[in-house]
């Protein structure tokens, strides 16, 4: 099995998990990115931790999605997002 | 399938109850959390979406293997003075070997999350307990009472008597109270009696 492991991502043969700060700090922001982030088919399942004060933002995804490509949108969307370490 | 740090992920799972159990819900925040288990954020949002998902989890397991312990040797259609002691048996002894779990738990069940917390007692532990309850009071060994006063009488006093020796309990001018089989049985004796019919 083709298996790959670090801090911020995990990656097996059908998802990854990937992890980012964002200042996604109200139900108002993630109203924004929720049409952004719904409609990729290669994004399985996502939520932003709004009790963090990291608001964490977590994507589990096809393991070839990039962060880059999240990061891009949700900047595109006019917020902040960088990968967690 | 996902491949696992087991280790990094008992550690997570650790420290969040010690957390929770020392600081209370508030206490717990993913940042303190890794801080404590010697883990990066990221790596526990990888386990968990958050917080809640993070404490449901661990009340899952918690609640499974709790209801594992109790039913060691267990058998609900023992004559009821005696499953009772197993009873009490099992339950004390996952209490002195997990403290930290079983003091979790507790809060749990005294907390905003009571509702999800009773949703995982698996149906067929509480159809044993019943049928427990139902054979005994069949027999004439039990008395039916509601559950909440059956309760109170026939394991509130077990959990007392845990309680003292966890805290370390001392009445003035004795010994700290200890939990031992005699005074274990002593007081099961007084329970199963005022059950009697």
């Amino acid at each position: 099995m083709n298996v790959h492991f670090n801090v911020t991502t995990m990656t097996t043969e059908n998802s990854a998990i990937l992890v980012f700060k964002t200042n996604l700090s109200s139900p108002e922001c993630i109203d924004k990115i929720r049409t952004v982030l719904d409609q990729d088919p290669d994004i399985l399942q996502w939520n932003v931790d709004g009790q963090d004060k990291d608001f964490v933002l977590r994507i589990v995804a096809i393991p070839t999605l990039r962060s880059q490509a999240i990061i891009a949108r949700i900047e595109r969307a006019g917020y902040y997002c960088e990968e967690l370490d | 399938m996902r491949v696992r740090d087991e280790v990094k992920e008992a550690a997570i799972r650790k420290k969040a109850m010690e957390l929770i159990v020392h600081e209370g819900f508030d206490g717990l925040s993913m940042h303190k959390l890794a801080k404590a288990a010697s883990v990066s954020v990221a790596t526990i949002y990888i386990y968990y979406k958050d917080r809640e998902d993070l404490i449901l989890s661990l009340c899952k397991e918690g609640m499974e293997r709790m209801t594992e312990a109790t039913m060691k040797n267990f058998d609900p259609s023992m004559p009821f003075a005696e499953g009772l002691r197993v009873q009490w048996k099992n339950r004390a002894s996952f209490w002195m070997k997990n403290p930290i779990e079983s003091q979790f738990m507790e809060r749990m069940r005294h907390s905003p999350y009571h509702d999800k917390f009773v949703k995982y007692l698996k149906k067929e532990f509480t159809d044993v307990m019943y049928q427990f309850v139902n054979t005994a009071i069949k027999n004439k060994e039990l008395i039916a009472l509601p559950i909440e006063v059956y309760w109170s009488v026939a394991y509130a006093p077990l959990y007392q008597l845990v309680k003292f020796h966890m805290d370390g309990a001392k009445f003035p001018g004795l010994d700290r109270v200890k939990l031992t089989d005699e005074n274990m049985e002593q007081t099961l004796q007084l329970v199963v009696k005022a059950l009697r019919p």
